[in-house]
């Protein structure tokens, strides 16, 4: 199955939605979905995104996305529960 | 060179230009490379009053390839600051450039009034969209009072974890309202918290990796010499005494005159480098990132071998290729801890290098690099360059533009200390020769700093040359003309049946380029015969009180071999045109 999705936390600041889908872009992963919500902390939006991956790896889009610095966490959403990332290296919860 | 500035008092009442200009003072900014125009002018009011110098330089990439040398010198953020609209845009090569080779940067942006924004405003350009893509991070600011934490976090983003180039844009009425003073004591990003600290059970992993290999390799990479890690990889390599080989970007990062040093690895690495790794049972990578100069066609690359990968950036991790054994944090750290780990491995089983090593060596020494000198009597490229690094010495600087001389500067001249080789290994900017040496010779006053140059490199970027000779910047720049776009025309003469389409720069009858460094106010020389090639040199050694420019008229013919050609396998390495190494008389 490549289709993943993702629920991202990013601050809630201007240009982060240009940031991610930036990242999408210039690295030719496909979005098939996408949708931008609050929280309960005013600070920080909630980005689910799904990603159809097409020979890409999950842990590299996770990898890539978690180098945005306005990208404050990552999880996999799994029949609705969330899943913990499996990495190479745990920097994806900090 | 550290100049200590008079902190600013939190509080304290100010323009938020001013705060700017207190704020690089408050991050230890010493130099910065700019040029003003109308939406950054507020700042450069302050700049004025600053104990920070700032070098006026002829055009905005100029600034930012000389921040980058600077940078790549002293292991410090390099700062550049331009004016909006085609100000910021003129840094956008920079930022790239520094982005492909980790290079910590800060760049400092006016834009248009916050109010004007999204106008299509004069001078005008959405350049925290369009950098986006190639720096760590960048920001807009639109509050004066935002401006100090700003500059604070676009510090500690550039030079921390993986470094990297950071944008600060700041509209016109931020930096002109009035503001208190608020420098943050503490940086806190929710979403940065870079890998310092490697975890244990990878370092274990990778010793025993290590301990059970026949035929292991460092694969050594820029990483290694931005985390000042030099000395402990020497250690590590005695330690195991296994053979390394250095990457464009890792030159110096390792010392070339010793014995298990390979050389460089990739289109045109040595013929021992490319095979030891082709070969190795085990890389043992660190601080390299599999780029597609070093593997060639990937899937036929190191196809034997398992990997450790050891980087401080988790996305380089199973990027390109397959880590069996990651490692993600500070390569200082890493392999501090592995030096013990490993002893203590080896104690237990020691596989014996003996064949593999000798194997090595016997490659390195049946295939070591080198040149033919032209029939016709006239300079050879390579000769130039290896005779400028023989009697420049070890301690000199040097940086390079892209092509056939950077290659030739990368092969030819023996690198002995980390920060002594700078290039655009990434990006492949052509032009980045003149002003990176311009940064490098800031920032290391008393080094000998030599720009190897190609004639079409030189002529991207030489106006900096008038920046050089009006603010005391001695370099030396060596035009290795061949009157071509040296490379290209190589890569016709190959592939595109000698069809030399636009390559041909006709630089040995204009520009005069003695005549065009004597306009600029420095020291033009010219050498054509190699009779005259020691003198020269020479010559250009002994003027220090001025930047000095020698044409080297060489022979256009000369290409650079090895060469892995693009796509192709690193099996299929050339010693010459379509000669490729004898293998059948090695045993690897």
């Amino acid at each position: 199955m490549s289709i993943h999705t993702i629920e991202v936390l990013v601050e809630n600041e201007p240009g982060v939605l240009a940031r991610v889908s930036g990242l999408f872009a210039r690295r030719a992963y496909n979005i098939d979905t996408l949708v931008v919500g609050p929280t309960s902390n005013p600070e920080v939006s909630k980005m689910v995104i799904q990603v159809n991956l097409e020979g890409h790896s999950l842990e590299q889009v996770i990898a890539q996305l978690d180098k945005l610095i306005s990208v404050i966490s990552i999880e996999e959403l799994v029949d609705g529960a969330k899943k913990p990332v499996k990495d190479t290296q745990p920097d994806y919860q900090n | 060179m550290t100049t200590q500035h008079v902190p600013t008092a939190n509080g304290t009442a100010m323009s938020g230009a001013t705060s700017l200009v207190k704020s690089l003072e408050a991050a230890n900014v010493d130099v910065m490379f700019g040029l003003p125009g109308g939406a950054i002018l507020p700042a450069y009011d302050p700049i004025f009053d600053s104990t920070i110098r700032h070098i006026l330089v002829r055009h905005e990439q100029g600034a930012g390839h000389a921040a980058t040398g600077y940078a790549q010198v002293t292991g410090r953020a390099g700062v550049c600051i331009a004016t909006s609209g085609p100000g910021a845009t003129n840094l956008v090569t920079p930022l790239m450039d520094a982005g492909m080779d980790s290079v910590p940067l800060v760049a400092i942006t006016g834009q248009v009034p916050s109010a004007a924004i999204g106008t299509d405003a004069f001078q005008e350009a959405d350049i925290r969209g369009i950098t986006m893509p190639f720096t760590k991070h960048n920001f807009l600011v639109t509050k004066a009072a935002d401006i100090p934490r700003a500059i604070a976090e676009a510090f500690h983003i550039a030079t921390s974890g993986r470094p990297g180039p950071v944008l600060v844009d700041i509209a016109k009425d931020a930096l002109q309202t009035q503001t208190t003073f608020n420098w943050p004591a503490k940086i806190e990003l929710a979403g940065y918290n870079p890998r310092i600290t490697p975890d244990n059970q990878s370092i274990a992993d990778a010793a025993a990796l290590i301990a059970q290999s026949k035929k292991p390799v460092f694969y050594v990479g820029g990483g290694v010499i931005k985390a000042e890690a030099s000395k402990e990889l020497a250690q590590l390599v005695e330690l195991l005494g296994a053979p390394v080989v250095t990457t464009l970007m890792a030159r110096g990062a390792f010392p070339d005159s010793h014995p298990l040093h390979l050389g460089m690895p990739g289109m045109h690495g040595t013929v021992a480098a490319v095979t030891a790794l082709q070969k190795a049972d085990l890389l043992i990578t660190l601080g390299a990132r599999f780029d597609d100069r070093v593997t060639g066609k990937l899937s036929t690359f190191a196809v034997s071998a398992k990997v450790i990968h050891a980087d401080i950036d988790p996305a380089e991790i199973n990027k390109n290729k397959f880590a069996d054994v990651p490692v993600v944090g500070d390569l200082r750290e890493t392999i501090t801890a592995l030096i013990p780990a490993l002893k203590a491995a080896l104690e237990k089983s020691r596989p014996d290098l003996t064949p593999w090593n000798a194997s090595m060596q016997k490659l390195k020494s049946t295939y070591p690099l080198g040149y033919t000198l032209p029939d016709d009597g006239s300079l050879s490229p390579q000769a130039v360059i290896e005779r400028i690094g023989k009697i420049s010495g070890s301690e000199t600087i040097f940086t390079s533009g892209v092509g056939q001389h950077q290659m030739w500067a990368s092969q030819f001249i023996s690198y002995e200390h980390p920060r002594t080789w700078l290039n655009s290994g990434g990006a492949g900017t052509m032009g980045y020769g003149v002003p990176a040496a311009m940064g490098a010779k800031v920032g290391a006053p008393d080094a000998t700093v030599w720009a190897i140059d190609g004639d079409g490199c030189f002529q991207m970027t030489n106006q900096e040359l008038v920046t050089c000779a009006l603010n005391n910047i001695p370099i030396k720049v060596a035009i290795i003309n061949n009157e071509s776009l040296g490379m290209v025309r190589q890569w016709q003469t190959l592939f595109y049946e000698g069809r030399y389409s636009n390559t041909s720069l006709e630089s040995k009858r204009v520009p005069n380029f003695p005549m065009l460094a004597e306009a600029m106010g420095c020291v033009g020389l010219s050498c054509e015969r190699p009779e005259d090639l020691d003198a020269t040199i020479e010559k250009a050694m002994s003027i220090n009180d001025q930047p000095v420019v020698v044409d080297f008229r060489v022979h256009r013919d000369a290409m650079v071999w090895p060469m892995v050609a693009a796509g192709t396998s690193n099996d299929e390495i050339m010693i010459a045109r379509a000669t490729a190494p004898d293998w059948d008389s090695q045993e690897l």
